[in-house]
């Protein structure tokens, strides 16, 4: 793969990213009693690959106008996104303590108060892609360099507004821009089996005229791997279709399908003291 | 005065209208040439939103998404946040009521650069209920951020359209086509955001209106004016944020307010006007001309006003019902 303006990955030094991401979730979702801690820790792995190996920004200059566009669909998955943001140095690590207080920009929904870092904010599902098709369209008219990521849960596939988005997509054949789908299987009610059959969902992807890549998102060689083979796409979109397991990392926890689930302090405590007897895996 | 079935036919037919002319297609066209930023989105209509001209002009910059609103509100606040001036067209209904939430989150709530441009007004169409824009300005005055115009005719477009692009942020621009070739005294009209217009004068009464109705108005004033009432008409060209001291202004000076709208008299000029008096302590004896929290049907457009009471008559009989009764 043409990977010229990115270093080789260390995988070693992305499973520790992984490690800390994941230990920042527990540690903020612990002291709230209640939050998304279950999507963080599945999709810890997609972020290390993402915000330390694939997306190119510089954390001083959140406006630099050749940044890749990372847009976080899933807006609830706040507590990942923000340990992301703090650890890439694209946040200060003393913010952190203040997520989901009262009056702090470290919303539970991401949202742009946070400033620049913060592309769009959704929360309302299914907008992610429109906004991430927008920007693709105008870095495409304009030669720019920028390409743009879209993380999606899965249970936004349900959303009509998604489809909308992905035929224009389709349609226009932007290749800038690519779709990472975390097909942890959970929503609000649980297995997303349980609300509505989402399989086939690769070939729902491609008979809409997208590159699709199925890719196991605890792989980080593999996760790696297709998002390079998606920058090597020319002339379609690509979707990169993740399974996670909600929880990864905590036995206790991992798949576990809570939502917006009950985590005490005491659940935080084990959690973090078996993610540290377990140390990054790799 | 609004022409008749003929012309409402041929706003349902999404071929050409030779013979109309293209008074919005023009104008944005004109100023996208000036401004590079200005990109034009559509969703299937664009003969309808005269848009085929900058389609044809500009294709570059020219993005047909589809029957699918909801993703090109969002598109168009990506874009903006790229730095282009998306101008977005379709039916008011569906730029409005339809990706409500789109519009609130992409558009209004960052204050994207986006213009949403929506035609077929209040019950300027034979397309029926489901085409039937009775709601769009209160929709759009509803969210923070949003600026919210509708010129009175042909002669504003021009000046809305540049007005919406010189704004830095976003507008919703209600515009409703020419019906036919326009007259001979053609003259192109202003419009300042932020501004009414008096476009008569008289002391007795005032008729706020917008939209189709000021020409309606104006037309309710001068039967008046033989009955000896002497009755100004102010053009509120922008809906938000509302010319408060105009409607202050006037409202003191006549002691008697009617408003006149193509759209519910809940939640547009009516409700704005009604709104400002009353924190303003201004008393005034007052009347809403409007669609009377119904839906309506498929029809002409003179016989849709008619029906629903869009008419001279109506806001005649309000003034002079107003007028008659003790301050």
């Amino acid at each position: 793969m043409p990977d010229a303006d990115r270093a080789p990955a260390d995988l070693a030094a992305l499973a520790a990213r992984a490690h800390a991401l994941r230990r920042h979730v527990v540690s903020l979702v612990g002291p709230l009693g209640q939050g998304y801690v279950q999507q963080g820790l599945g999709a810890a792995d997609l972020f290390a690959c993402l915000f330390f190996s694939e997306l190119r920004y510089r954390a001083n200059e959140p406006e630099w106008p050749e940044r890749d566009r990372f847009l976080l669909s899933t807006a609830h998955n706040s507590a990942l996104f923000h340990a992301a943001l703090a650890e890439s140095g694209q946040l200060a690590p003393e913010l952190l303590p203040t997520y989901c207080v009262d009056g702090s920009t470290l919303e539970v929904n991401v949202s742009e108060r946070l400033g620049p870092v913060v592309e769009a904010t959704f929360g309302s599902l299914g907008q992610g892609l429109s906004v991430g098709l927008g920007m693709a369209l105008a870095g495409r008219r304009h030669g720019a360099g920028y390409r743009v990521y879209v993380v999606l849960g899965d249970g936004e596939m349900q959303e009509g507004q998604l489809w909308e988005a992905a035929m224009a997509a389709g349609s226009f054949g932007v290749d800038n821009l690519c779709l990472i789908v975390d097909r942890n299987e959970m929503q609000v009610e649980g297995h997303t089996d349980r609300v509505l059959r989402m399989e086939p969902v690769a070939s729902k992807w491609a008979s809409f005229n997208w590159a699709v890549q199925e890719v196991d998102g605890h792989d980080l060689a593999a996760t790696l791997a297709a998002l390079a083979r998606a920058r090597a796409t020319a002339g379609q979109p690509s979707v990169i279709v993740a399974r996670t397991r909600v929880g990864k990392g905590v036995g206790f926890l991992e798949g576990q399908y809570g939502h917006n689930m009950k985590f005490s302090a005491e659940h935080a405590a084990a959690a973090l003291a078996e993610l540290d007897a377990r140390g990054p895996a790799c | 005065m609004l022409s008749g079935a003929a012309a409402d036919l041929r706003v349902g037919d999404f071929t050409s209208r030779a013979v109309v002319p293209k008074v919005y297609g023009e104008a944005l066209l004109e100023i996208a040439r000036e401004d590079p930023r200005i990109v034009c989105l559509g969703a299937d209509l664009s003969p309808a939103t005269e848009t085929d001209l900058f389609r044809d002009a500009l294709p570059d910059r020219f993005f047909n998404l589809g029957i699918a609103e909801a993703n090109m509100m969002g598109v168009a606040g990506g874009m903006a946040r790229c730095g282009d001036m998306p101008f977005a067209h379709t039916f008011g209904v569906f730029a409005t009521r339809r990706p409500y939430d789109q519009v609130a989150l992409q558009i209004a709530y960052p204050r994207a650069n986006v213009k949403i441009v929506g035609f077929l007004p209040g019950l300027t169409t034979l397309l029926g209920v489901s085409h039937q824009a009775i709601d769009d300005l209160a929709l759009m005055r509803a969210l923070p951020n949003m600026t919210v115009l509708e010129p009175s005719g042909p002669a504003q477009v021009r000046a809305a359209v540049r007005a919406a692009a010189r704004h830095d942020g976003p507008v919703y621009l209600r515009v409703r086509r020419a019906e036919g070739p326009l007259p001979a005294d053609f003259e192109a009209e202003p419009l300042a955001i932020g501004r009414a217009s008096v476009v008569r004068d008289g002391d007795d009464a005032v008729v706020f209106a917008c939209g189709a109705m000021v020409e309606i108005a104006l037309a309710a004033a001068t039967t008046l004016a033989g009955a000896g009432h002497r009755v100004a008409v102010v053009n509120v060209a922008t809906l938000k944020p509302l010319d408060a001291a105009t409607v202050i202004q006037w409202a003191r000076r006549t002691g008697v307010v009617v408003t006149a709208e193509n759209h519910s008299i809940i939640g547009g000029l009516g409700s704005a006007v009604a709104e400002t008096l009353l924190e303003a302590n201004v008393a005034a004896r007052f009347a809403r001309i409007g669609v009377r929290d119904t839906f309506a049907e498929g029809g002409s457009t003179p016989y849709l006003f008619d029906k629903y009471g869009l008419t001279a008559g109506a806001i005649a009989d309000a003034v002079v019902r107003l007028r008659s009764r003790a301050p």
